[in-house]
């Protein structure tokens, strides 16, 4: 096409720093202090929203502190954080305290059942899960049902979710918290007139938190695991991935926590947790916006210096991340679009060579990336592709996912990634490519502080891991990368062969919910299940041998004798008909390339 | 550190209580005395003018250096004929990634992103935008070629194809999670199939779509006759005007396209199921609502918050989720339209077994509001929430200005802002109450389920201690409900019914 070779003369070829000047000016401006008893403070004040100040706290605990059984208590913990103090959520603190203690009497009780008949009877072939009320014995159940009666008079002192209730009605919003790896935090936005509310909650739950409503808490968490593990296509294979892929390192548990662990929690065991990792000296808290520093430093003074310190040294983490001797691979399938990760390992935050990292993935990122160039472009096998420089406290990872196009296979996709590393390996990368990714950082650096709430989220989570000022170093850190450092970085990381996905679509998965064999049978007279159970799954063996046009034949015969059948027959019918096609799809998928794009689209499965 | 320290602990607390009473510190957060703040919201008209009779909206800031421009288009699905659906959508992506007449799509890709000019153009509902992002210092380059990409789009074909296929893969994904199977089929069952609020782009919708559909819609809608201007940023106006004035040189006029049309389906109330097996059912209660517009609006958003609109103060997330542990997520929400009535949504995702009986205990609320007069303090919270929020819509300029684009585009009563917190302040319990009855008709809303039905049905009898707390599906609404089949991924139609 002709106007291709055209170029308009607006447009600069030499490679350039954009803006050096007015860009790079924009730092953030913050004030830091500490309070006597070690809690951090970190004020940025500024006006471009006026109205609204975004507050938040972190605590440098994430799950990589957890103890053994105690995965997921990190999170658990930062649920728990909402439910208020003797002075919120209930109107009678010592009545609430003594349900409490029943509750954890029964608790134990209840554990101490489980560990001594649940597990036995698990570990015997009985029963599958434990902690599952349907397995319950009746003394278990009547513990349960003790617990549910206490519970349900527990309500008649509490306020519920009057934390939430109190923000609310003042007007503030966005309230939430987050944990991860190595640590939890806390924000909200609220109006600019009302930092002191904002200081009284916070301050008041850090002093002394109530953990009531922990039972059905859990209950909240395994349904959260549910919906963001379970429910999402790749989420339980991910989960597994990532367990495989650190070795050694506590971030090889989820975040969430494995389901048992889940379950077994104390009160007590949950307090001891908020009190060693919640002291002080572990807490950072960000204010942004509208405010006055001199009248806010007061405030958090009065407020969060009640906060007493204990003087408890805070764990530290010893376990270091094993070398990977080999390449790991995990094999699944799910309701997903095929696809392929591999994740190498890293740098810790902070690590010298962590700015050329995160230049290689910007090189492999976005439209004007390697990756679409060559993968979704050039070679099609990809419908998407991303790289991710992590950098946690411990260890880092440097991961690639990429979703195939069509009938590739996520291994075609792998071998089309491992030549664009190769490429990283071997060829130095262009100054003006280099020069662009570097042209991105400033600018999202300045984009970075466009609004209150983001910029605490960034402030935050930087202080888990450094210091704030690391925000304002960072697009000169990237400007400081070159060429050999990149080919220096790719050959030294991204080399030890890697941990390994490759997800499938489930076979049944792409007819929108394909029947299973025993749907079929299920309107047929018992009596000949049985039988017509070996007959057809005798006939569906058989096509693994058969041919592309044996089984085309096959369906038209299918069709012609459905006709035929009688009514309680047809499920079955139709289960031989989706087994052919499944088939059908694969001999497609597999196959070389089809000359023409249209063949593809054939499959009625959308297996390909 | 057990016990001992706990009650160490309490008794800090204690001696800290003290302390904090002489330092002033308030015993509850009530008792606080925050500062008066007097907001007014701006006026649209401090921001608008007109350039050759467009509306251009300008709102200049120098805190950091950056210019927003965005063009706005009437422009949505409601255009698409009905078998060429997904054409307004992929024009607009088409537009961001297929070059210009002068550039190839690689040529103004490596530009703009050598630039680090942020520029995205998006077609959706009945509103079409595209936008730019750029560093004050580049903005005479970024906005030429942001020009040229609105004006002169290339329409690449090979880049047609990849966005064709990268369409066509997530379809073929659009059964995986179940969450998009349940809106999808709720769209279907309350407006309509074939309808423009609910229908959705095929397979063979999209391989229909040609470059030459794209273009003809593009030089139908995207003119300035069918536009509105937005800038904020750093940039001085008096420029700026010029800067767009020969921007728009020679360009077709064209004039306004309709707005979506009133929407009049009648739903089948009643129970719906769709089976995927999965480890939560899904599910949505609710029926269709009103317009944006109806003077009922504002009690309804204020009864909407009591009932399940306001997170954790609401009653829904406070039995479902925090009570009875049944829910992650649990609320409702009045998803109110403009252009015809939209509709009330309850929804949680629940374990299988306990689907049946969060389902009771949502239909319960929702009588309950309609029975019984809400709490002077619960009202009292949802109505300070909505008033205490309110400056939050206008405190950045790019908020300001996309509240009054929008407003303009869907012709709101300019007096609405001005007035809007006193009608909120002014609802009372028994507006609560009249519109709970309007609105929420438990006997006529349809149930729609995602999930393992056979499981689902039989509830949680072998798992609830609790005698008072099994429920099956069959306890709910006369237990009568009907399976809606999966789709094909690729067609969305049903499998042939044997």
């Amino acid at each position: 096409m002709v106007r291709r070779r055209v170029t308009t003369a607006l447009i600069g070829t030499t490679a350039v720093a954009i803006s050096a000047g007015s860009a790079s000016a924009q730092q953030i401006e913050a004030e830091e202090f500490v309070l006597d008893n070690g809690m951090t403070f970190i004020l940025v004040p500024r006006t471009e929203q006026p109205l609204n100040v975004a507050a938040g706290w972190l605590a440098r605990v994430g799950s990589a502190n957890e103890p053994a059984g105690m995965s997921g208590v990190t999170h658990f913990l930062e649920h728990m954080m909402f439910k208020g103090s003797d002075a919120i959520g209930t109107t009678d603190a010592a009545g609430d305290q003594a349900f409490r203690d029943r509750l954890e009497e029964l608790r134990e009780d209840l554990f101490a059942k489980i560990y001594e008949v649940q597990y036995p009877r698990m570990r015997d072939g009985e029963i599958a899960d434990p902690w599952d009320p349907a397995n319950d014995t009746p003394e278990i159940r009547e513990i349960r049902a003790e617990m549910t009666r206490i519970q349900d008079d527990q309500k008649s002192v509490t306020i519920g979710n009057e934390f939430d209730k109190i923000y609310t009605g003042e007007g503030a919003s966005g309230m939430n918290a987050q944990t991860f790896y190595d640590w939890t935090r806390y924000f909200i936005n609220v109006p600019a007139n009302k930092l002191e509310l904002w200081a009284w909650l916070e301050s008041d739950r850090l002093f002394d938190p109530s953990l009531r409503e922990f039972d059905a808490e859990k209950d909240v968490v395994v349904e959260e695991r549910r919906q963001r593990y379970s429910q999402s296509p790749t989420g339980e294979l991910d989960e597994q991935f990532y367990s495989m892929l650190w070795i050694s390192s506590p971030y090889n548990w989820p975040v969430i926590g494995w389901p048992s662990d889940l379950q077994a929690y104390t009160e007590e065991a949950t307090r001891e947790y908020f009190e060693t990792y919640y002291q002080p000296r572990n807490l950072v808290g960000v204010i942004v916006g509208d405010f006055d520093v001199d009248e806010a430093k007061t405030l958090v003074t009065s407020y969060f210096g009640r906060l007493q310190d204990p003087g408890e040294p805070i764990p530290p983490v010893t376990t270091i991340e094993m070398d990977r001797l080999g390449t790991m691979v995990l094999e699944g399938s799910c309701d997903c679009q095929p696809q392929a990760s591999v994740a190498y390992q890293g740098v810790p935050y902070g690590h010298a060579d962590a700015a050329a990292l995160d230049v290689v993935a910007d090189l492999m990122n976005g439209r004007t990336g390697r990756m679409y160039k060559s993968m979704i472009e050039g070679s099609e096998l990809a419908s998407s592709a991303t790289a991710v420089n992590y950098t946690l406290k411990y260890a880092g990872a440097f991961n690639i996912d990429a979703q195939v196009k069509g009938n590739a296979t996520p291994k075609q996709l792998l071998a089309a990634l491992e030549s664009e590393l190769e490429r990283l390996r071997t060829e130095p990368v262009a100054e003006r490519e280099l020069q662009k990714v570097k042209n991105q950082t400033r600018a999202d650096s300045v984009r970075d502080l466009q609004n209150n709430m983001g910029m605490l989220q960034q402030i935050l989570a930087v202080e888990a891991y450094g210091s704030w000022q690391d925000i304002n170093d960072y697009a000169d850190k990237i400007d400081a990368v070159t060429p050999d450092d990149i080919m220096r970085v790719a050959n030294e990381y991204l080399t030890d062969g890697g941990a390994i996905a490759l997800y499938t679509r489930n076979e049944s998965a792409g007819s929108g919910g394909a029947m299973t064999l025993d749907d079929a049978l299920a309107g047929v007279p018992v009596e000949m299940q049985d039988m017509l159970r070996m007959q057809v799954e005798q006939q569906t063996a058989t096509l693994e041998l058969a041919s592309a046009e044996e089984l085309e034949e096959a369906l038209t015969q299918i069709q012609a004798q459905s006709a035929m059948v009688p009514e309680n027959m047809q499920p079955l019918m139709a289960y031989i008909t989706q087994q052919i096609q499944a088939r059908l799809a694969e001999l497609n998928a597999t196959g070389e390339a089809p000359a023409s794009d249209e063949a593809t689209d054939d499959t009625t499965g959308g297996e390909g | 550190m057990t016990r001992l320290t706990f009650s160490t602990l309490t008794a800090a607390a204690i001696a800290g209580t003290a302390s904090l009473a002489a330092a002033d510190i308030p015993s509850h957060p009530r008792n606080i005395n925050f500062p008066e703040v007097e907001f007014e919201p701006p006026a649209a008209t401090d921001y608008r003018t007109e350039l050759n009779g467009i509306p251009v909206y300008l709102a200049p800031s120098s805190e950091l250096p950056l210019v927003n421009i965005s063009f706005t288009f009437r422009a949505g699905g409601h255009l698409d004929p009905s078998d060429k659906v997904g054409l307004s959508s992929l024009t607009g992506q088409l537009m961001q990634t297929g070059g210009t007449e002068s550039l190839s799509p690689e040529q103004l890709d490596e530009e703009l992103a050598f630039l680090a000019a942020d520029v995205s153009v998006g077609i959706g509902g009945s509103i079409g935008t595209a936008n730019l992002n750029t560093l004050t210092d580049n903005l005479d380059e970024s906005f030429a070629l942001f020009m040229d990409m609105v004006r002169s789009p290339g329409f690449d074909e090979a880049r047609f194809e990849v966005l064709k296929n990268q369409t066509i893969e997530s379809m073929r994904q659009r059964n995986d999670d179940g969450l998009q199977v349940l809106l999808r089929e709720w769209d279907f069952l309350l407006y309509g199939v074939d309808s423009p609020d609910a229908r959705r782009a095929t397979l063979a919708s999209v391989e229909s779509i040609t470059i030459d559909d794209m273009r003809a819609f593009h030089a139908r809608t995207i003119q300035p006759g069918n536009m509105i201007i937005a800038v904020a940023g750093d940039f001085e106006p008096r420029e700026m005007l010029g800067r767009l004035s020969s921007a728009l040189e020679g360009w077709d006029r064209g004039s306004r396209m309709a707005k979506p049309a009133e929407n009049t389906h009648e739903f089948e109330p009643g129970v719906y199921y769709i089976k995927k097996e999965q480890a939560q059912g899904q599910v949505l209660i609710g029926q269709r609502g009103l317009t944006r517009d109806d003077p009922d609006a504002v009690p309804v958003q204020v009864m909407n918050d009591i009932l399940g609109g306001s997170g954790f103060t609401s009653r829904i997330t406070n039995r479902v989720r925090t009570d009875e542990g049944l829910a992650y997520t649990a609320g409702s929400v009045f998803r109110n339209r403009v252009d015809t009535r939209g509709d009330f949504i309850s929804y949680y995702f629940s374990k299988v077994p306990t689907v049946a009986l969060a389902g009771r205990t949502v239909i319960e609320e929702i009588d309950r509001i309609r029975d019984q007069a809400v709490q002077t303090d619960e009202l009292e919270t949802v109505k300070g929430n909505i008033i205490e929020t309110f400056p939050r819509r206008f405190e950045s300029k790019a908020g300001i200005l996309s509240t009054f684009v929008t407003d303009e585009w869907t012709g709101r009563d300019p007096d609405h802002w001005n007035t809007f917190r006193d009608r909120v302040g002014g609802v009372s319990p028994e507006d609560v109450q009249r519109v709970a009855r309007e609105y929420l008709d438990p006997d006529n809303m349809a149930m729609l389920i995602v999930g393992p039905w056979d499981d689902i049905a039989v509830g949680n009898t072998a798992s609830e201690p609790d005698p008072n707390r099994v429920v099956t599906m069959g306890d709910i609404k006369g237990g009568q409900a009907k399976e809606i089949p999966m789709r094909d991924p690729l067609t969305l139609e049903l499998p042939e019914q044997n």
